[in-house]
């Protein structure tokens, strides 16, 4: 009797009657209940316990829910009388022609959902037809106005170089190699009266500077170096005039190698071409 | 709500017209049990639409497995409000439903019930309030935690840092405080 009242205190109960326990727990108290009529007691106890408790919070569903909810439940009845009272009613030949019947339909929809599945699997095969060329045309055009834009800024630049032509205030310096690097040439276009200096990269002629290096302009004013700006020969931009760092008076024009970003300093043992004006 | 004339069969009754498939079954199942399980979803999910999907597949699966209850292995009400709250306890766990209904805290819902039926108030829902204050509040969590959240008494251990011994026995002086209630 003690065992059977520490059974009933240890909660496992409430845990049944809840369902929070495995299938074999649940079987050890069924089996502890058919034995004992004390704890079966308990457990109706708890069980009315719970039941009241729904009770008292119940609330009332919309009126409309209980036609939704029998319908649902008494379709699927309709269905299983009507299959009771085929069987037993009705005909061996009406009975053939009523599964014909329901042959067909069934034999129907399997072609139609046959037609269905095909339908839906050539639409994806066109639908992935279509997203690839749309992605191509999407490449095409990005490449396009790429061009475009390239094409435009060449014009521009081009127009730019004309006009350089045209000023009359432009000089054209030719840079001479110095005794190491006799066989270089540069052009620099230079207006005073514009405080603008270009290079001309198309016919330059210079010593490929190495790996980090620079080329660097230089102008002499007034017996000072004075930094123009760094350029490179590459072939990206090779055939551009460049617009260097603006400058009003100078004496003398020279290019020397140098580090990545230029020097503050002209390194004049690396100095390739020179014009004195 | 105004008394209309619903059905009532004994337990006994019941099953056997539910098992059978008849059409009294289907009524006097609803007419009988609706508002208690309509009340315990409701809790649970929070959201009419919801619950009333909710009970609807419940009764659907209790008219399909009506076979399968044993009446020795328990009363008819607990075998089908562990179907409801399973039904929704899975619902709220769902990943629709959690994107669609960010955490609501459970405390709340007894008065979002009272608010949301304000219309039909229910002069009993101020007799759940009071009885759910009767209870202490460590009990009342543990019975909110496993009756309404659908955590096993082990994740409540958990949940709540405790013992799983002092799990069991606080939930059942929960109930034990619920019966002296009822009584």
């Amino acid at each position: 009797m003690e065992e059977i009242r520490a059974y009933i205190e240890s909660g496992v109960l409430e845990l049944y009657v809840l369902g929070d326990m495995s299938t074999e727990e649940k079987l050890q108290v069924e089996a502890m209940a058919q034995k004992h009529p004390a704890i079966q007691a308990e457990l109706r106890e708890i069980e009315i316990a719970m039941e009241m408790y729904a009770d008292a919070q119940s609330v009332e569903p919309s009126s409309q829910l209980r036609d939704r909810v029998l319908n649902s439940l008494l379709t699927n009845l309709g269905d299983d009388r009507n299959l009771r009272t085929v069987k037993r009613n009705i005909p061996d030949e009406a009975r053939v022609v009523a599964i014909q019947q329901r042959a067909t339909t069934s034999i129907f929809y399997k072609y139609a959902f046959a037609a269905s599945l095909l339908l839906l699997c050539i639409s994806a095969v066109a639908l992935g037809i279509v997203y690839n060329r749309l992605q191509d045309s999407q490449q095409q055009l990005v490449s396009l106005r790429l061009n475009e834009q390239k094409f435009t800024r060449q014009v521009s630049f081009m127009n730019e170089e004309l006009n350089v032509f045209r000023d009359p205030s432009f000089r054209f310096i030719q840079l001479k190699g110095t005794p190491k690097t006799p066989a270089s040439t540069l052009t620099v276009a230079w207006s005073s009266k514009r405080s603008k200096v270009m290079v001309d990269l198309s016919s330059a002629k210079l010593p490929a500077p190495g790996k980090g290096k620079q080329y660097q302009l230089w102008a002499i004013a007034n017996g000072k170096p004075v930094d123009l700006g760094v350029f490179d020969k590459t072939t990206a931009d090779s055939t551009d005039m460049k617009l260097m760092k603006s400058i009003a008076s100078a004496q003398a024009f020279a290019v020397t190698i140098e580090p990545l970003g230029g020097s503050v300093n002209p390194t004049t043992d690396q100095m390739v071409v020179l014009a004195s004006l | 709500m105004a008394k209309k004339h619903k059905l009532s069969l004994s337990e006994e009754e019941l099953v056997l017209a539910l098992q059978r498939h008849d059409k009294i079954g289907a009524e006097a199942l609803y007419d009988m049990y609706s508002a208690s399980l309509y009340g315990v979803i409701f809790r649970i999910v929070n959201d009419t639409a919801t619950a009333e999907d909710v009970l609807q597949e419940v009764f659907v699966k209790i008219w399909h497995s009506a076979a399968s209850y044993n009446n020795t292995k328990g009363r008819l009400f607990t075998w089908i409000v562990n179907i409801a709250r399973n039904l929704a306890i899975d619902k709220v766990r769902s990943k629709d439903y959690k994107n669609q209904f960010k955490n609501q805290e459970l405390e709340n819902n007894v008065g979002y019930i009272d608010k949301h039926n304000s219309t039909e108030y229910k002069p009993e829902l101020l007799g759940v309030k009071e009885l759910v204050d009767k209870l202490r509040p460590e009990q009342k969590s543990i019975l909110d935690l496993i009756y309404f959240k659908g955590y096993t008494h082990t994740e409540a251990a958990d949940e709540l840092g405790m013992p799983l011994g002092t799990i069991k026995t606080r939930l059942r002086m929960a109930i034990q405080q619920l019966r002296k209630h009822f009584n």
